[in-house]
């Protein structure tokens, strides 16, 4: 008996081996699966059209776009069935237009997918109701000839896509010669005229608020629409114009950059530097000018500055080596005579993410602070043992601010990536300087101090967008808020916490420690596994997110879009590689507990207190910045199509105008010609704010294009007489 | 129409609580919205609802209805986890009636625990069917707040539940 059980063990182990060394080899096939020849043709097809340009024509992914082939496809889809994988892509692809492909076509792509992943065809077509394990027909070997895509006669991968923008020519199309422009000074950038909409937030302090009071709570509501123009379509639009002597310089996606007269909307020069937006993400968030020269840190990760009267380029050069994904999203600032500018999507490769500055005349480097602590430096111990280039986030979505006074730069940085502390094996340490307030010297990088906002942070959750500098007193602060939604104030000379508020539902922390601002996490999350779904609210959309706020200065008010979601996120066993991309997790959306299915809230914080003077909720999600002037107004623009005025002291809706599609980017006013206007763009494409509501709201509906600057003023009658 | 619907029956339920509620009762409500969901199962987890609950010293009633269901309720039930809106384990029965579109209700007497629990915002409704046997619609009970409607301000920062539901949160 004894012996019988041995030699049934031995034949188990040595049929265990056997198929394992098959496997291995390659040699072992999965059933047949339940698609047909014809089908993964068309599939591939209608990939290259549809999905190639986020997911790579090798189905590898890059950045935020997960590999749909490979170990990480089968890491992630593994599990779960033909027609899970099906009902997913169907829902939600292409990117911000699901469900708009025919059946046939998503059968042909989950077909062509299955395939990529070593799945063989069968006689028995795909209808999008079987229910196989994907596991079992498929195992992640990608053939030779999907792995090395074929190029298209551009130079490209093959195929085109959702946020790919049309066949146009490159180059400038109008070279200018404007007269009227005056160089931007120093003192113009320190004290700029309220005329002049100079810097992405208005100011340096990002206070995103104008002096401007033609337009007020009397007369909003006779705003009229003066002028609009047709921006680029493809990509990701979420910008705001740049203002100065009324010139309003416009980025639009495939880094194209337009001066327009700003009081007619006459092009006045162009040029399209490219190259052309291939997927609806990463925007141009703004523009910079300094003395005769536009700035622009492309999407490819270059800088380029421009004359600001002929539109022809002066300068380039490359912030991060080109051709290797890295990105620019955020925009850029110009101070004491540099352009710093930051990185974003550096993961699965070297280097780390950087903030890098660059002399404004000659665009050579000038300094570069790079946001993950390597082994061995300050603050490399706060990743535990994890190597150096499985190190990764701390990316800087967001432009950072300045105060020219102390000469400090400030920048947020993005959470850690894998986003979960399971996945990731750093527990609750800091992983410095991820979710992180960096104060920089503007003149030489070098670190004044640093304050981690969120060590172990694990939904997802950055701590990165705008610094708004605010004097209380003789006190300098820094406040800023992140996706948990909580609104921080610390010492900007110091870096020392002062206070933080809670402004929208979150679940992640229980508690705060109020003398050092150490957050508390819910029990739960700290004992956290990989491959187990765990809740988080707010979800990846963040509580705050890149919209940012604006900071009235006569009623200590911060006027602050919120969104209100929850996910459920479960983290994956991830090995991480130089050069590889894996998905890190799962998520699954629903609304958040007691906001009754609202995901928009507008909410306004005395920041002298801390305490809130207003708020309100709407089902849609904001995704523009903050706009308030001195005439007691604030406008904002959210997801479905309305751009509104309220009243900065009450929060009561003043005026509304729906736009032809989603409202995004900043909006920004400005004078020229004696008349206030105020600029608003329209936008689609982006990351967890503008996918959420995409995913979450299906009642609301827009046009899947209409990218497009509007421009407001009161009727001229009205506005003369104010004058 | 299922807005409408909602609303009469949120005005009916407040009407009710209105007319018959004493001091001791504490009221919760919840809307029932889609349980989590990727694109994979978003289709099976459709449908809307609203919940009403009374306690009275350690009794909890339950009321409430559903509508528009992809497929028919199978069964409904509390739930407790370990924060609002974190998912746990089944606690008491809930009686159903209907299939795509009814009602669902309860009486109970809780223990201590599912008492601590509910007044901590850590007990949810949720509604299974056929097509969602795992969870088609839950929402989270927490106390009964004035909503000014969509839109329109209030002062301060309205209902945030880790703050406005004791237990939720520390400041040391």
């Amino acid at each position: 008996m004894l012996e019988r059980r041995r030699r049934l063990i031995w034949i188990v182990m040595g049929a265990t081996v056997t198929l394992t060394a098959l496997w291995s080899a390659g040699l072992a096939q999965p059933a047949n699966a339940p698609f047909t020849d014809a089908q993964a043709a068309a599939g591939r097809t209608a990939y290259a059209a549809n999905c190639a340009s986020c997911h790579q024509g090798n189905l590898a992914g890059v950045g935020e776009q997960p590999p749909l082939a490979g170990a990480g496809f089968m890491s992630a889809w593994g599990r779960r069935t033909t027609k899970e994988f099906y009902d997913d892509i169907r829902a939600q692809m292409p990117y911000g237009r699901g469900g708009s492909l025919d059946a046939a076509t998503y059968q042909n792509i989950t077909a062509f997918i299955l395939m990529a992943n070593g799945a063989h065809a069968g006689t028995q077509a795909f209808d999008g109701t079987e229910t196989v394990r994907i596991s079992a027909i498929a195992n992640g070997q990608v053939p030779a000839d999907i792995a090395t895509p074929r190029r298209a006669a551009g130079g490209g991968d093959e195929g085109g896509a959702a946020g790919r923008a049309p066949a146009m020519t490159l180059g400038q199309t109008l070279v200018g010669n404007i007269k009227t422009y005056s160089p931007v000074s120093d003192a113009m950038l320190v004290h700029p005229d309220p005329k002049d909409w100079l810097i992405y937030r208005g100011n340096y302090q990002a206070w995103s608020h104008s002096g401007l009071k033609q337009v007020n709570e009397g007369n909003v509501d006779q705003l009229q629409l003066k002028w609009s123009w047709a921006m680029n379509e493809g990509g990701e639009n979420a910008t705001g114009p740049t203002i100065h002597d009324g010139i309003m310089f416009l980025a639009n996606t495939s880094n194209t950059v337009q001066a327009l007269d700003a009081r007619t909307g006459e092009l006045l020069w162009e040029n399209r530097l490219g190259p052309l937006a291939t997927r609806a993400y990463s925007a141009l968030r703004s523009l910079a000018v300094f003395e005769d020269k536009v700035y622009i840190n492309a999407t490819d990760a270059r800088l380029y500055a421009l004359d600001a009267k002929t539109g022809k380029v002066v300068w380039k050069t490359d912030i991060a080596e080109p051709g290797k994904g890295f990105n620019e999203t955020g925009g850029l600032i110009i101070a004491h005579g540099k352009v710093i500018v930051g990185l974003t999507l550096c993961r699965g490769q070297m280097p780390h993410c950087y903030i890098s500055a660059y002399d404004a005349r000659t665009g050579k480097q000038a300094w570069k602070f790079t946001t993950i602590a390597a082994p061995g430096t300050p603050g490399g111990d706060t990743w535990g043992d994890v190597p150096d280039d499985m190190r990764a986030g701390g990316e800087t979505w967001i432009a950072g601010t300045y105060d020219p006074d102390l000469n400090i730069t400030y920048w947020g940085t993005a959470q850690s990536k894998p986003w979960m502390q399971a996945s990731r094996r750093s527990g609750t340490a800091s992983t410095l300087y991820a979710n992180t307030t960096l104060a920089l010297d503007a003149d030489s990088g070098k670190l004044k101090w640093y304050y981690s906002h969120a060590p172990g942070e694990t939904f997802d959750l950055d701590e990165v967008f705008e610094r708004v500098l605010i004097d209380h007193g003789a006190q300098k602060t820094l406040m800023t808020i992140g996706k948990a939604g909580i609104l921080w104030k610390l010492d900007r000379v110091t870096g020392k916490f002062l206070d933080a508020k809670q402004t929208v539902f979150q679940n992640v922390y229980s508690g705060i420690n109020k003398k050092t601002g150490q957050l508390i996490f819910r029990p739960d999350v700290l004992a956290q596994k990989t491959n187990t779904w765990i809740s988080s609210c707010p979800s990846a959309a963040g509580g705050h997110d890149w919209p940012p706020t604006s900071y009235d200065p006569a009623n200590d008010l911060m006027i602050i879009p919120l969104n209100q979601s929850c996910n459920m996120m479960l983290g994956h066993d991830v090995v991480q590689h130089t050069g590889v991309v894996q998905p890190e997790g799962e998520e699954r959306l629903f609304f958040a507990p007691g906001t009754d299915g609202n995901m928009g809230r507008l909410a306004a914080y005395r920041t002298s207190t801390m305490e809130p003077v207003w708020s309100f909720q709407q089902r849609s999600s904001f995704l523009t910045g903050v706009l308030s002037t001195d005439g007691n107004i604030a406008f904002v623009g959210d997801y479905d199509r309305t751009f509104r005025a309220v009243q900065t002291t009450t929060g009561k809706t003043l005026w509304t105008v729906r736009l032809p599609t989603v409202v995004q980017g900043n909006p920004v006013t400005y004078e020229a010609g004696g008349k206030q206007y105020i600029a608003i763009t329209t936008g689609l494409g982006g990351g967890s704010p503008f996918s959420k509501p995409s995913s979450m709201l299906g009642e609301l509906h827009h046009p899947d294009h209409g990218h497009a600057v509007y421009v407001f003023a009161l009727p001229d009658k009205l506005a003369g007489k104010l004058n | 129409m299922r807005c409408r619907q909602l609303a009469v029956l949120a005005a009916m339920l407040c009407g009710g609580i209105a007319g018959g509620a004493v001091a001791a009762e504490q009221r919760f409500a919840t809307r029932l919205t889609a349980v989590a969901y990727d694109g994979a199962t978003r289709a099976n987890v459709q449908g809307d609802g609203q919940v009403l609950a009374t306690l009275d010293g350690n009794k909890l009633t339950v009321s409430g209805r559903f509508m528009a269901l992809p497929s028919s309720a199978t069964s409904a039930r509390l739930y407790s986890g370990a924060g609002i809106g974190v998912p746990g384990g089944p606690i008491l029965d809930l009686q159903l009636d209907g299939q795509a579109d009814g009602a669902l209700s309860g009486s109970f007497t809780l223990n201590s625990k599912q008492l601590t629990a509910l007044r901590q915002g850590r007990v949810y409704v949720q509604l299974n069917s056929q097509k969602a046997p795992e969870g088609n619609l839950w929402g989270w009970l927490l106390p009964e707040h004035p909503f000014p409607g969509v839109d329109v301000p209030e002062k301060g920062q309205g209902f945030l539940p880790q703050l406005d539901v004791p237990g939720n949160w520390v400041e040391k």
